[in-house]
C-alpha cells in the first residue's frame, strides 16, 4: 500500500492487539476492585421492592456458584479472556436469563441511529461553521451570530435537552417528550413507525447537535487560520483563483485533516450513547445499558458494552492510520 | 438573488417546523385504542434492559412493568386498611389447629388466557418446581423448602400443603401481596419440561407470556409495555367480577421527575410512582385534575417500610446501648420531616407502619411506656454521653481518651429523599455535639457491608414486612439471624446479641408459633419491645411517604384516604383491584 510498509502494518497490528488486551483486562479488573458484587446488588434491588429477601445467604451462594463469582480471581480472568476470544460475553447478571449479546443488540441500533445521525450533522455543521468564520467574503453579521451560537456549546447536554424538551415537547407541544416511538405502537418497519421513530429522535438528536457544533467550529476556525497563512494561499490568490474554488481546494481540504481523525475517533465512541441524553428522553440506547450495568455491578455487561467500545474506537485509530497517507501524499510510514 | 435565497430559508424553516405537526398526525391515526380507553402507567426505571424476559422464577426480573399488575393475578390481596386477606384466584387457605397443614381452595372456572383451565395442578407444580430446585436460586425456593415437605392435589380446585414447621403466616407472606407481589403459579402445560432458570416465557408466535388475568400482552420493549384487555378473560364469565372498564393498559418508562411532571400536566401520564412535594405541587398548578393520597398535607400515602437508623452493635464505640440510647433522644423526628421531607410524612414512635391494622401493637407498646418521643431531648441525650465519659472538646465535639465520638451512617445513594434525610441527622448530631458524617453508597456496596457487619450506622428499613401482624419486622432482629462480622448475614445486620436479645428473641418466637390475630400478641409485642426500647439497636424515625399523584381526567375513583378501597401502589400486584375500581371519566 502506498507509503505504508508490511513491517510498519505488522508492529501497528501489534499494537492494535496490545491496546485491547490492556484495556480488556482493565476492565474486567475495576469492577472487581469495587467493594459488592453484581449479586449482592440484586439483592438489594429485591430488597428495596419487597422490603426483606428471607433466606438471601442461600439465593446469593447459589448465584455466585452460578456464574463462578466463587472461583479464585486468575480462573475467572482467564475464563474471562477466553470467552472474549470467542466473543462471548455470557449472561447478564443482573437480567438473567438474558445474553449479553442480546442487551446489546437491542440497544445499539437505536444509539447508531440517533448518534450516528446526531455526530455527522454536527461534524457537518461545525466544519461548515469553523470555515466560514475565517473565509474572508462570509457576511460580517454570520461572523458575529456564529460565536453567539456557539454559547450553547458551554451547557450539558442535560441542560439542554430539559429546554428543549420544554419548550418543543411541553409548552408548543411539537414533538414528544419520552421514548423512541409513540405509546401503545407497535414497533416494525412501516411508514408510521419510521415517521414516529424520526419524530421521537429528532429532541435528543438536536440536544446533542447543540451542545457539541461547537468543538468542530473552533477547531476547525483554528486550522483554517493556519491554512490562511500559508504561502500557497497567497500565491492561489495571486493567481486570482476564484473564492469559492480557494476556500474549498486549498482551505478545506487542508484543514479538514484532523478534524476527520477526530471524527474517526469519535464515532468509535459513538456506541457507548449519551446516558443524559437518554435519560432526558427515557431513550432506549446503549448508555442507559451501560449505567445500569454500571449500578448493579453487573460484570458480563460492563465488560461486554466496554470491550466492543474498545475494539471500535481501537480499529477507528488503526484503520485512520493506514489510510492517512492515502487521504494526505505527504505522509508514508517507514517507507524509505 | 438576495430575495430568493431569503423566500427559500423562509420555506425550509417552514418546512422543518410543519414536519413534526405532520407526524403528530399520522401517529395519532396508527393508534388503534383511543386515549380515553387507555390507562398510563409510569414504570419506576431507566428502562427494562430485558423487556422479553417473563421468567419471575429468576430473581430479580421485571413484573413491574404490568406483569404482575394486569396478567399474573394472585391468590389472595392482603387490604392494608381493612388489615383481611381477600380471595382471588383463591377462595379460602385455612390450616389445621398445629397450622402446619394448610388446605387451598380455587375459585370455579378459572383459565388461562390460552384457554386451558388453570387448576390445582398449576399450583402443585408450581411449588414442586420450587421444592426441587437444589440449588435454591430460584425466587422463593429456599422458602418453600425451608416451609414445605410436600404440597399435593386434592381434587382440581384444592391444594394441601404439609409443612416442615408450623406456620400461621404462610397465606399471608407468600400468596397475599403482603408487600409488592406475591408467589405467582406457573402454567404446567407451558413449564413443564422447561428449565426454570433459563426459561423465557416469552414467544409471541406461542402467544407467551400468558397469565389468568384480564390483559394480554400486546407489546414489549425497554421503555413501554403494551397490555390488551382479554375480552375472555375468566373472571367476568366465572361472576368474579365484570370486565375492567380501561380497554388498553401502557406501563411506561417516564424517567425523571421532571419528565413525570411534563406527561402528567399534559394529561400524557394517568398514574406516576412517587414524587416529591414541589413536583405534585408543579403538576396540580397546570392540572387541577391531578390528586394525591391526601388532598392536602401530607399528601403521601405510608410505603410499609418505615425508616430507621440501625446500629452495628459490635461497634466498639456503639455496642454501648447508652450512646445509642442518647442519638434516639437527640433525633427531633418532626425536625427532620419539616426539613427533609417538607411535612410530606409524619414521625414514628415505634418500628411498625402505622396501619390499621398495626394499631393493637403500637397502642400495647405506646402504653407500656416503651414508644420513643417524637421530639428531641438534646439535653438527656449530652447526658448520657457525658456518663459514659465524653467530654466536649474546643470545637464543640464530644472526646474520650483523645478520640472523638465519631459515627459515620451508611445510605444508600440512589434516591434523593435517603440522602436529604440523613443529612439533615447528621446536622442534629453535630450540632449535639457528635462528629457525624453521611456516607452515600451504592445498593452492592450496601448490602455487602450491611451484611457483613462493616459498618457503624445506616439509615434503613432492614427491619420492614410486618403490615398487619408484629412478628414480621420484629423477628429481623432475631438472635438466631446472628453471625459475627465478616460472615453473611440475611437479617439482624447490627448482630444484636446481648442477654437482653435472647430474651427479646425468646419472646418472639412465642409470638410466631401463635395463629394470627391470638389475644395475647399484644402483650408479648409490649413486652419484647421492651429490650428494643432499653438497649436501642434501632433508631424508629419516620414513616415512608409515597407521594403518588393520579390524573383523573381519563380515569376516576383512584384510590384515596377518602376512597381507601387499596393502597394506591400501581407498582406492585394488588393494582389489579385498582383496575376493576377505575372508571371512565368521558364515557363514550
Amino acid at each position: 500500500m502506498r507509503g505504508i510498509t508490511l513491517n510498519y502494518f505488522l508492529r501497528r497490528l501489534g499494537i492494535f492487539f496490545l491496546t485491547i488486551w490492556i484495556a480488556g483486562t482493565i476492565i474486567w479488573l475495576i469492577p472487581h476492585l469495587a467493594p459488592g458484587d453484581p449479586i449482592s446488588a440484586m439483592v438489594a434491588r429485591l430488597a428495596s421492592r419487597s422490603g426483606f429477601v428471607e433466606n438471601s445467604a442461600e439465593i446469593i451462594q447459589g448465584w455466585k456458584e452460578r456464574f463462578g463469582l466463587n472461583d479464585s480471581l486468575p480462573v475467572q480472568y482467564v475464563r474471562y479472556l477466553g470467552n472474549l476470544v470467542h466473543l462471548d460475553f455470557g449472561y447478564s447478571m443482573a437480567n438473567f436469563p438474558t445474553p449479553v449479546s442480546e442487551l446489546i443488540n437491542q440497544a445499539l441500533p437505536w444509539t447508531i441511529g440517533l448518534l450516528l445521525i446526531a455526530t455527522m450533522i454536527t461534524f457537518v455543521l461545525g466544519n461548515f461553521l469553523g470555515a466560514i468564520m475565517v473565509w474572508r467574503r462570509t457576511p460580517r453579521m454570520i461572523k458575529y451570530l456564529i460565536p453567539v451560537g456557539m454559547m450553547f456549546t458551554s451547557l450539558p447536554s442535560i441542560l439542554a435537552a430539559l429546554f428543549l424538551a420544554y419548550v418543543f415537547s411541553f409548552l408548543l407541544n411539537w414533538f414528544p417528550l419520552i421514548g423512541s416511538y409513540d405509546m401503545g405502537m407497535k414497533p416494525g418497519l412501516n411508514g408510521p413507525f419510521i415517521l414516529s421513530v424520526i419524530q421521537h429522535g429528532t429532541l435528543p438528536a438536536l440536544s446533542i447537535v447543540i451542545v457539541s457544533f461547537g468543538y468542530w467550529t473552533l477547531g476547525m476556525r483554528g486550522m483554517m487560520i493556519t491554512v490562511e497563512g500559508e504561502d500557497y494561499m497567497s500565491l492561489a490568490r495571486a493567481k486570482g483563483l476564484g473564492p469559492f474554488y480557494m476556500l474549498y481546494r486549498y482551505m478545506v481540504r487542508n484543514a479538514i485533516l484532523p478534524q476527520i481523525t477526530a471524527f474517526a475517533i469519535t464515532l468509535g465512541t459513538l456506541i457507548s450513547g449519551q446516558v443524559l441524553v437518554e435519560y432526558a428522553f427515557s431513550y432506549q440506547g446503549m448508555g442507559t445499558v451501560i449505567y445500569n450495568a454500571i449500578l448493579n455491578q453487573d460484570y458480563p455487561v460492563i465488560q461486554g458494552t466496554s470491550f466492543i467500545l474498545i475494539v471500535v474506537t481501537a480499529l477507528a485509530v488503526l484503520i485512520i492510520d493506514l489510510i492517512y497517507p492515502l487521504i494526505d501524499p505527504r505522509i508514508s510510514y517507514g517507507a524509505k | 438573488m438576495k430575495s430568493r435565497f431569503k423566500h427559500l430559508g423562509l420555506g425550509i424553516m417552514l418546512s422543518l417546523f410543519a414536519l413534526p405537526l405532520a407526524l403528530n398526525v399520522v401517529s395519532a391515526q396508527t393508534a388503534d385504542v383511543p386515549r380515553e380507553d387507555t390507562v398510563i402507567f409510569d414504570i419506576d426505571a431507566t428502562s427494562i434492559a430485558s423487556p422479553t424476559n417473563f421468567n419471575d422464577l429468576v430473581p430479580g426480573t421485571n413484573k413491574n412493568q404490568g406483569a404482575h399488575q394486569a396478567m399474573w393475578e394472585p391468590l389472595f390481596i392482603l387490604n392494608y386498611e381493612t388489615g383481611k386477606i381477600d380471595p382471588y384466584l383463591g377462595t379460602a387457605f385455612t390450616p389445621n389447629d398445629k397450622q402446619d397443614v394448610w388446605t387451598l381452595k380455587l375459585h370455579d372456572g378459572i383459565k388461562w388466557s390460552d384457554g386451558v383451565a388453570f387448576t390445582s395442578d398449576d399450583v402443585v407444580f408450581t411449588i414442586q418446581l420450587l421444592l426441587d430446585d437444589k440449588t435454591k436460586t430460584l425466587d422463593n425456593a429456599a422458602n418453600m423448602q425451608h416451609w414445605v415437605k410436600s404440597v399435593k392435589k386434592i381434587d382440581d380446585t384444592t391444594v394441601e400443603f404439609d409443612l416442615n414447621l408450623p406456620n400461621p403466616r404462610f397465606q399471608l407472606d407468600y400468596f397475599s401481596v403482603r408487600i409488592w407481589g406475591g408467589l405467582t403459579i406457573k402454567p404446567k402445560h407451558i413449564w413443564e419440561g422447561q428449565d426454570p432458570t433459563t426459561f423465557t416465557f416469552y414467544d409471541t408466535a406461542k402467544g407467551w407470556p400468558i397469565g389468568t388475568g384480564p390483559y394480554k400482552l400486546t407489546s414489549a420493549s425497554p421503555e413501554q409495555f403494551v397490555w390488551d384487555e382479554d375480552p375472555n378473560w375468566w373472571g367476568a364469565a366465572a361472576g368474579f367480577h365484570a370486565l375492567p372498564e380501561p380497554k388498553r393498559l401502557i406501563w411506561v418508562v417516564a424517567g425523571s421527575e421532571t419528565n413525570k411532571a411534563l406527561l402528567m400536566s399534559n394529561h400524557q401520564l394517568d398514574s406516576a410512582m412517587n414524587i416529591t412535594l414541589g413536583t405534585l405541587q408543579a403538576v396540580q398548578a397546570k392540572n387541577p385534575n391531578a390528586v394525591a393520597w391526601v388532598k392536602d398535607a401530607p399528601y403521601s400515602f405510608a410505603d410499609p417500610c418505615p425508616r430507621e437508623l440501625e446500629f452495628n452493635t459490635e461497634d466498639p464505640v456503639w455496642k454501648d446501648a447508652n450512646l445509642r440510647k442518647a442519638v434516639s433522644l437527640i433525633i427531633d423526628r418532626n425536625q427532620n420531616i419539616a426539613i427533609a421531607y417538607q411535612g410530606t410524612t409524619t414521625p414514628s414512635t415505634t418500628m411498625f407502619v402505622s396501619y390499621p391494622g398495626m394499631n393493637p401493637f403500637i397502642d400495647a407498646i405506646t402504653k407500656a411506656g416503651e414508644a420513643n418521643d417524637v421530639v428531641a431531648h438534646v439535653e438527656d441525650g449530652q447526658k448520657l454521653i457525658e456518663a459514659a465519659g465524653y467530654a466536649k472538646n474546643g470545637s464543640g465535639i464530644y472526646e474520650k481518651d483523645g478520640k472523638t465520638l465519631d459515627v459515620a451512617i451508611m445510605v444508600g445513594n440512589d434516591t434523593q429523599e435517603y440522602v436529604l434525610s440523613t443529612n439533615e441527622i447528621v446536622e442534629q448530631l453535630q450540632q449535639a455535639g457528635i462528629n457525624a458524617s453521611s456516607n452515600p453508597v451504592n445498593g452492592a456496596t450496601g448490602q455487602n457491608a450491611r451484611q457483613t457487619g462493616n459498618y457503624q450506622a445506616e439509615w434503613a428499613w432492614n427491619t420492614c414486612g410486618s403490615v398487619s401482624e408484629p412478628w414480621n419486622s420484629m423477628n429481623q432482629l432475631n438472635v438466631s439471624y446472628y453471625k459475627p462480622a465478616g460472615e453473611i448475614a440475611t437479617a439482624n445486620y447490627g448482630r444484636w446479641n446481648t442477654d437482653g436479645a435472647k430474651a427479646y428473641s425468646a419472646i418472639v418466637d412465642k409470638m410466631g408459633s401463635l395463629p394470627l390475630g391470638d389475644a395475647s400478641i399484644p402483650d408479648l409485642v409490649a413486652q419484647a419491645y421492651k429490650y428494643i426500647a432499653d438497649e436501642t439497636p434501632i433508631i424508629p424515625l419516620v414513616q415512608a411517604e409515597k407521594i403518588v399523584p393520579f390524573d383523573t381526567t381519563y380515569w376516576t375513583n383512584w384510590p384515596t384516604s377518602d376512597n381507601a378501597y387499596i393502597v394506591p401502589t400501581t407498582w406492585w400486584q394488588n393494582t389489579f383491584v385498582i383496575l376493576f375500581n377505575l372508571h371512565k371519566a368521558k364515557p363514550a
